[in-house]
């Protein structure tokens, strides 16, 4: 496996070795070991100094189920830190099958212009792309794939990429070739942008998988891990439910984001339910399907696709996040509402998390009234039209609250929270606050646990644990729903890697990686400049009891300092 | 006393009129939170199971008032 260097100043492609320090690690900590070798923390994120990196995890590219996750970082306009935003779809598995450990772009563009970066087994080459320009990804993707094949995988920016607005993020394909797997968070479209690129295309045609050192072993232990993934509860719920079962139980805790964050509970949370979604969409039919794959092979079909009643697709996937910020935060309480906003805001190649509480906040200002779907979708136009309200929008939740005098704004590190409150999910908010990557709806999620979660003890050591393995997760490639499979059977990670790669590591090794990211990832952090002032989870929800348990966000400082000290 | 239980996604059930997702309870007085999972015939337990009353995360040992709201939730990590 190569690394692949792409400069947009001179346009050139080198394919490099892999330095030998890189080798034993691959998306997100990959990602972190690599911002730290050659991007300076204090660098300009939309400047020549930052890079965008695409990087696939250690186990991607040989279709285990829920395993070919890419993993895309650089500096992050919007936090000011490091950024690692992860995706489904087919990237990742394109970007093995060329052979690539990690895709560096880097650079500074001299002149304005749009431009397409081809990858395939020839090598890489820019390609002008002004005939893309300024589309969004929908529209974009159809012509894209017209030019360059039906077979191609793309990472690609709207125009709120092509704007630089930091909510926005880097689409890639599903199978389907759907332009709507989407590396979210934290503005890496921007960076995208800043770079001149509208697209990249991976053509792995003439491509094969990576080797495996130990074959026998590596089946075996891949038929270990698909054993316990099939049989895990949680499996069936996902395939039938999508991530929209959670909006009952979140609600349940009172932690679902509701109308700015100033309620957890929302009167029309069982419209907005998993339950709900899979009696509509069956009984729609047509394109609808309530369970659906992202990623060739997955046997949990987590995703959904949400079509009208006229059978037509309105949007894949629904998510439960999108259905809290562009839903109940909103008080917006109907699904077809949701779908329809959610599939504006792919097409802008934006965070839906991000720009639903950037909305919320505009309603608290009075831009919005709450529960107005048409007023959402209007202020979604000011964003594409990049008016003056429409930049303020596109930059995130704290822009717009900064910039209109709103108090009640959900971040950390200037990046939006997700649909779980941290007044009443405590656990999770620990997470928002410590994470090194803001706020943050993957990073280290604790409703599953048995524990009270209004209880503020407790719950930094329950953080700490889910951070560290999810970021060994990224770092595998794994969905975090793959991780189901390896917390009934831990020793296959272990089995895995040393079949592929002829390794010895043993079956702690998932938390060795991700305490090795969580390590490279904070001190890249420190140096930008971040010190325990920007682990806190916003002073107003401190003070502000959320209803219905009325309970503010109370883990001491001294729990949250301690977080990292193991 | 009555308590009023509330089915996640698996947990629902078939009737007739469709999926049914809350049900109205009479148990006797004082009656554990375990007799509802005995009543209802829920096949998942231990870890797979989170039981909640009146939104907060108890075991299936909790004494139960009349009109608690029990939620019965197959465990989900996020989403």
């Amino acid at each position: 496996m190569k690394i692949w260097r792409a400069d947009v100043r001179q346009r050139l492609v080198n394919i490099t070795d892999t330095p030998q320090d890189w080798e034993r690690l691959g998306g997100r900590g990959l990602l972190a070991r690599i911002l730290l070798d050659e991007v300076p923390p204090t660098c300009e994120p939309l400047g020549s100094r930052n890079k965008l990196i695409l990087a696939p995890g250690l186990l991607v590219g040989h279709m285990l189920s829920s395993l070919d996750r890419i993993s895309v970082g650089g500096k992050s306009p919007l936090t000011g830190g490091i950024k690692e935003a992860n995706a489904g779809g087919t990237t990742g598995l394109h970007m093995t099958n060329l052979g690539m450990k990690a895709l560096v772009i880097e650079g500074a563009p001299a002149e304005p212009g749009w431009w397409v970066l081809h990858l395939s087994r020839e090598g890489g080459s820019f390609e002008p792309a002004k005939e893309f320009a300024g589309l969004g990804v929908y529209e974009a993707a159809k012509r894209l794939l017209e030019r360059y094949g039906e077979k191609v995988a793309i990472a690609m920016i709207g125009p709120a990429g092509e704007a630089r607005f930091s909510a926005a993020g880097i689409q890639n394909l599903d199978k389907e070739g759907v332009p709507s797997r989407i590396a979210a968070r934290g503005g890496l479209g921007a960076v995208m942008g800043s770079k001149g690129l509208k697209a990249i295309v991976f053509d792995d045609a003439g491509g094969e998988k990576p080797p495996i050192a130990d074959m026998a072993a590596f089946r075996e232990a891949q038929k270990a891990f698909t054993k316990a993934l099939l049989a895990h509860p949680q499996t069936t719920i996902y395939h039938d439910y999508s991530t929209a079962g959670m909006t009952r139980m979140c609600n349940g805790f009172g932690g679902l984001p509701t109308r700015n964050f100033s309620a957890g509970q929302f009167e029309k949370a069982e419209e907005l339910s998993g339950e709900t979604m899979r009696q509509l969409l069956l009984s729609r039919g047509g394109e609808s399907d309530p369970s659906h794959a992202c990623m060739p092979g997955c046997a949990i079909q987590c995703s959904n696709i949400f079509g009208g009643e006229d059978g037509k697709a309105i949007v894949s996937p629904l998510e439960y996040e999108t259905i809290g910020l562009l839903g109940s935060n909103l008080e917006i309480g109907d699904l077809d509402s949701i779908a329809r906003l959610n599939y504006q805001v792919n097409d802008l190649g934006l965070d839906t998390i991000e720009t639903g509480a950037a909305l919320g906040v505009a309603a608290e200002a009075g831009l919005l009234k709450f529960g107005d779907k048409e007023g959402a979708m209007h202020l979604l136009d000011e964003i594409r039209q990049a008016t003056p309200l429409g930049r303020v929008l596109g930059h995130g939740a704290a822009m717009v609250g900064k910039v209109f005098g709103v108090e009640r704004v959900p971040v950390v590190k200037n990046q939006a929270m997700s649909a779980y409150e941290p007044r009443a999910i405590k656990g999770t908010g620990v997470t928002y606050a410590t994470s090194p990557q803001g706020a943050d709806h993957t990073s280290g999620l604790t409703i599953r646990a048995k524990v009270d979660h209004l209880d503020p003890k407790g719950q930094a050591e329950l953080s700490v644990k889910a951070q560290i393995n999810m970021a060994g997760y990224d770092t595998l490639g794994a969905c975090i729903f793959a991780g189901f499979g390896f917390a009934a059977a831990p020793e296959t990670i272990r089995d895995l890697l040393n079949a592929r790669y002829g390794w010895e590591v043993e079956t702690d090794i998932l938390q060795e990686l991700g305490k090795a990211t969580l390590s490279l990832e904070r001190e890249f952090n420190r140096r930008a400049g971040f010190t325990r002032a920007d682990d806190r989870i916003p002073e107003w929800m401190t003070r502000e009891p959320l209803p219905p348990h009325n309970t503010v966000f109370d883990v001491p400082e001294e729990d949250l300092d301690k977080v990292f000290d193991w | 006393m009555v308590v009023l239980v509330k089915l996640h996604t698996i947990l629902q059930r078939s009737s007739p009129e469709g999926m049914v997702r809350e049900i109205s309870l009479e148990l006797a007085e004082p009656s554990l939170l375990k007799e509802i999972l005995r009543i209802l015939e829920i096949p998942l337990k231990g870890d797979a199971l989170i039981l909640a009353v009146n939104g907060r995360v108890v075991d299936e040992n909790c004494v139960l008032a009349d009109g608690d709201v029990v939620s019965l939730m197959p465990a989900l990590s996020g989403g």
